[in-house]
């Protein structure tokens, strides 16, 4: 189980920002096309880096923690999951600021 | 300096002028990423504390590639940039993406959502 816990993090931040979703109207899901195509600047950008980063040894993955599927050069293949759901968190986090702020001024 | 934050705050310095001088969205006028970021500060404490802990670490840095500066739990100081320029980047995105559909009315955007 100790092997999910990189990917089981992912999830938990998938699961506990879902109510500004769902709750606070924030529409970051509902817009999968925006979603996407807002994503993949970043994350070509990141993953690249990442590889990079990896090959040359400035981090590493632990074995213990992750899968074990890896990107040339041993880049986990959560990070591919990380570059897609911290980005999403954001987005989510900024539409539900945007949205509560902007019910505060048409009151 | 070491590469990775040398290379940090590079990603953080580059979105910042994209910004400023391309994209020219108003982001960073707007009092609402300003709250967004720092919400999304707290949550990285947990989350990347998790991930760099050196107790049980999940990503494991080559100590001469970072700053060694560890300001909460073992997140290395350039962490924050690295994050800011992630987020930052993919927010402008979304804005830009989004006006491309809300230029003419707010409206339009709902109905094509």
């Amino acid at each position: 189980m100790d092997r999910f816990q990189y990917l089981l993090l992912m999830g938990a931040c998938v699961l506990i920002t879902l109510p500004l979703e769902l709750h606070f109207g924030a529409r970051v899901w509902r817009r999968p096309r925006r979603l996407v195509l807002s994503l993949l600047p970043a994350f070509a950008l990141f993953v690249v880096w990442d590889l990079w980063a990896t090959n040359t040894g400035t981090w590493d993955f632990n074995p213990d923690y992750t899968v074990g599927i890896t990107l040339p050069g041993g880049m986990a293949i959560e990070e591919l999951v990380f570059f897609t759901v911290i980005p999403v968190c954001g987005l989510l986090t900024l539409e539900t600021v945007r949205g509560i702020l902007q019910r505060r001024d048409v009151r | 300096m070491p590469i990775y934050p040398a290379l940090a705050v590079t990603a953080a310095a580059v979105v910042v002028i994209v910004e400023l001088r391309v994209l020219r969205s108003g982001l960073f006028r707007e009092p609402a990423y300003w709250i967004s970021m720092c919400i999304c500060y707290a949550f990285m404490i947990p989350v990347d504390g998790w991930l760099t802990k050196h107790s049980a670490a999940i990503v494991i840095y080559r100590p001469s590639d970072t700053s060694g500066i560890y300001p909460v739990w073992d997140i290395p100081l350039e962490e924050y940039a690295y994050a800011f320029a992630l987020l930052t980047a993919v927010m402008l995105t979304w804005d830009r993406l989004g006006r491309s559909v809300t230029s003419r009315t707010p409206m339009a955007e709902e109905a094509t959502a």
